[in-house]
């Protein structure tokens, strides 16, 4: 059995029991759509589908818009890059999640506090189009997609090899670092790509349902 | 002075140690006064425990370099969810003596760090409270036995609730049996079998979670998200465990934002007379009155409190005529664990694996004896964690990206596990806390302190390598693939917030603070009810005994109070 879904009395119980106090009720009327009908006794067919937090409420920053901090073209690039960090094949990627929408809204934010990382970000896309061009006589916008894998696997060199060295390894950590960051925290990366069930509400926890596990 | 109250007892602090001392002595019939030198939150409006990352502005991590530089062991704690319950370190910074380093851990709201507390409950077993004695000659022994304590383990454990078994093992005695214990994942039952094949005994986590009601509190609903505070009180905290029931009663006072700094002492009978204290919003000097005073306030509070009332009777601190006041302070041995998968369980689909947001598992001290053979002292334990959890697990610190890179990630993550571990921190003299000499002072004026301490000592290295290699022989008895890393140093003091000691019991009164029953030995009226009176650390979490120590303490004051020797 699902344990997210809560029998109704239950629920009506566990709600009766939150909005006996006035910060219960506001937290219900918060986190839990749907409260207000399962308490006027409406919700339809006997079971009470709850989740976490409105997984629809994503925040301003996830929605991407027009970019902040970088240039069109770097913001093209940062794309293209994070990108082949996370593609999208027949799982949503790095593109689906806005992961460059992201970047740049964080990137532009840390003028504040921290703007060594907007430094970062310029000289590293920076270096890209200087590798590209040496390489391949044109900047990384203007060379082929696997072009632009094949060079992303040479600044990469240092971590299948700590012997290697490349001058590139340190952006091309941050820009892993960040794109994973960007994609796993929001709602494409962790609720439809990965599949995370969390952070929801359950009368129980079955815990392992395997006997092949626990023999 | 005439027209103000005296309390019978004055309570220093409203956490672990606060919250028990407080509802010990009111229900003794006391009257109390409890300053609390935060403000009064609510778990339903100040705890936002069931918002995804995406909810968040700055996906719950804030602005870059908001927090400032975060000592080890803090960044997971002072997030967007929670940013507004702890002190961040760089906005009330204490100090470092060159080459220390301590992460002091503050939450200065009612409820103190119980709002957001690690929840396991062990028991110190007999071997730890006289470890001089009964294991290798070396430290000290605690003025108090386990027998001693254990009438009070039971009082705390069915006044928290607490889910477990009763199996216990050799010096881990068992909870006392209150709740059912929690299911166990997949993954703990793959290390379970793995750790027993070497015949190491696993028990189940007595966790300070509701399975099933309690009195007004709910059972645990599975969200997974009590790091960030529990906004139903399925976990013991004092905020909604003991304030609710006591305030209204007309022998029990709280004043939020009064930031104790001084006993107030009567010079003619050399007893506490009450304490001073600055409210925090109007910056206000007051004083209160009481018989006696217990200082709840977190070991490093509590000591500089003591280290600030120092006075031309007690010039290097109240109640230290020892020397000892600041001293031996100790923590966890611990260190970066080891993270990986299982294969068996690489590509399942995903379950989840929240439930009462901590494992249902961890494997106790096993290593007893054999001292002519060890390189070190004492023993750990090691926790364990598993399963599909709120990040992309083992796959991402593999090298490259792409496809295969994501589709790694994806089949490995319900397969995830993370082994660490505690040993037991030995206390040394020379690891201590003093005032600043340099005359820091924290947001309200009051001097702050500077930290001696050091965790990279050769007992911390020679104990890190054996546990290394033994959570590697568990893993690989388990099956489990590991993820290569790279040892770690010991973390400072207080990165595991088990950070104790400072004012250790003792029948001594030359060489500890405190008497026992939490009593200074220079001021009989003044107590010190936290981690500061621990004499030694065992690698059992430490909030437990903290409240059965209050327990036993405020037992004995209210008695006391009784035979009318107060």
């Amino acid at each position: 059995m699902d344990g997210k879904l809560i029998g109704r009395r239950k629920a009506l119980k566990y709600f009766g029991f939150l909005s006996a106090s006035a910060a219960g009720a506001e937290f219900l009327a918060n986190w839990l759509p749907g409260s207000r009908e399962a308490l006027a006794g409406s919700a339809p067919g006997g079971l009470v589908a709850i989740t976490g937090a409105s997984q629809s409420e994503v925040a301003a920053s996830d929605k991407g818009s027009v970019p902040q901090f970088f240039k069109p073209e770097e913001f093209s690039t940062v794309e293209m890059l994070t990108e082949i960090i996370i593609p999208t094949d027949d799982q949503p990627g790095a593109k689906e999640a806005k992961v460059a929408d992201y970047i740049d809204f964080v990137v532009f934010s840390a003028a504040e506090f921290e703007p060594k990382l907007q430094k970062e970000w310029i000289d590293g896309l920076g270096l890209v189009n200087e590798l590209s061009s040496k390489k391949y006589g044109k900047s990384f916008p203007g060379i082929s997609p696997s072009q632009r894998e094949d060079l992303l696997t040479e600044m990469s060199g240092p971590e299948h090899d700590p012997k290697l060295q490349h001058r590139g390894f340190a952006f091309y950590r941050l820009l892993k670092a960040m794109t994973l960051e960007a994609f796993f925290t929001s709602k494409v990366g962790l609720m439809d790509f990965l599949e995370y069930k969390g952070l929801a509400f359950r009368t129980e926890f079955p815990g392992c349902t395997h006997p092949e596990h626990q023999a | 002075m005439c027209s103000q109250p005296i309390y019978d007892v004055i309570v220093v602090g409203s956490g672990a140690a606060g919250g028990i001392a407080c509802q010990v002595l009111v229900t003794a019939g006391l009257k109390v006064l409890c300053l609390e030198a935060g403000r009064r939150i609510e778990s339903g409006r100040d705890f936002h425990t069931h918002s995804f990352p995406y909810n968040w502005t700055y996906r719950g991590h804030g602005k870059p370099g908001q927090y400032g530089k975060l000592p080890q062991g803090m960044a997971w704690k002072i997030e967007e969810w929670t940013d507004h319950l702890y002190t961040i370190p760089d906005e009330d910074p204490y100090a470092l003596a060159p080459g220390a380093k301590f992460t002091w851990t503050r939450m200065r709201v009612l409820g103190g760090r119980t709002n957001c507390w690690g929840r396991e409950c062990n028991r110190f077993g007999p071997l730890d409270f006289k470890p001089r004695s009964l294991q290798d000659g070396w430290g000290e022994d605690w003025p108090i036995t386990y027998d001693e304590v254990a009438p009070y383990y039971d009082q705390v454990e069915q006044f928290i609730g607490v889910a477990g078994d009763d199996q216990g093992v050799y010096n881990s005695p068992p909870s006392k049996r209150l709740q059912p214990a929690f299911n166990l994942r997949c993954g703990e039952w793959l290390l379970k079998k793995g750790a027993e094949k070497l015949g190491i005994k696993v028990r189940q986590t007595s966790l300070a979670v509701l399975s099933q009601p309690l009195h007004d509190r709910p059972a645990c609903h599975y969200c997974g998200g009590c790091n960030w505070g529990c906004m139903v009180g399925a976990r013991y905290g004092s905020l909604d465990s003991v304030f609710p029931h006591l305030e209204g009663r007309p022998n029990f006072t709280v004043r939020t934002n009064a930031a104790v700094h001084t006993l107030l002492m009567d010079s003619a009978t050399g007893k506490a007379r009450g304490v001073a204290y600055i409210d925090a919003e109007n910056k206000q000097e007051y004083e209160a009155y009481g018989k006696a005073v217990v200082l709840a306030a977190s070991n490093i509070e509590s000591i500089r409190i003591l280290l600030n009332s120092r006075n031309r009777n007690s010039p290097t601190g109240l109640a230290n005529s020892s020397g000892t006041l600041g001293r031996y302070l100790s923590e966890h041995v611990a260190f970066t664990g080891i993270r990986g998968f299982f294969p068996q369980l690489a590509g399942r689909p995903t379950t989840n694996d929240d439930g009462p947001g901590m494992s249902s598992i961890f494997i106790p001290r096993y290593n007893y004896g054999h001292q002519d053979k060890k390189t070190y002292l004492r023993g750990w334990r090691f926790n364990i964690s598993t399963g599909c959890g709120m990040g992309p697990g083992p796959g991402a610190s593999l090298p490259g990206f792409g496809t295969a890179y994501k589709k790694k990630i994806k089949e490995l993550y319900p397969a995830a596990f993370h082994i660490s571990g505690y040993g037991e921190g030995l206390a040394f003299d020379w690891n201590y806390v003093e005032i600043d000499p340099d005359g820091l002072r924290d947001r309200l004026g009051i001097p702050q302190v500077r930290f001696h301490t050091n965790a990279e000592y050769p007992h911390a290295f020679a104990m890190r390598d054996e546990m290394y290699g033994q959570m590697e022989e568990i893993l690989k008895a388990s099956g489990a693939e590991m993820i290569p890393y790279k040892k770690g140093v010991p973390y400072p003091l207080g990165s595991v917030t088990h950070e104790a000691g400072g004012a250790r019991m003792g029948n001594d009164a030359r060489a500890s603070v405190l008497d026992k029953w939490n009593r200074c030995h220079d001021v009989p009226n003044l107590l010190v009810a936290d981690a500061a009176c621990f004499v030694s650390h065992p690698e059992k979490c430490t909030t437990h005994t903290i409240m059965a120590l209050a327990w036993r303490a405020c037992d004995h004051l209210a008695e006391e109070f009784r035979q009318g020797n107060v």
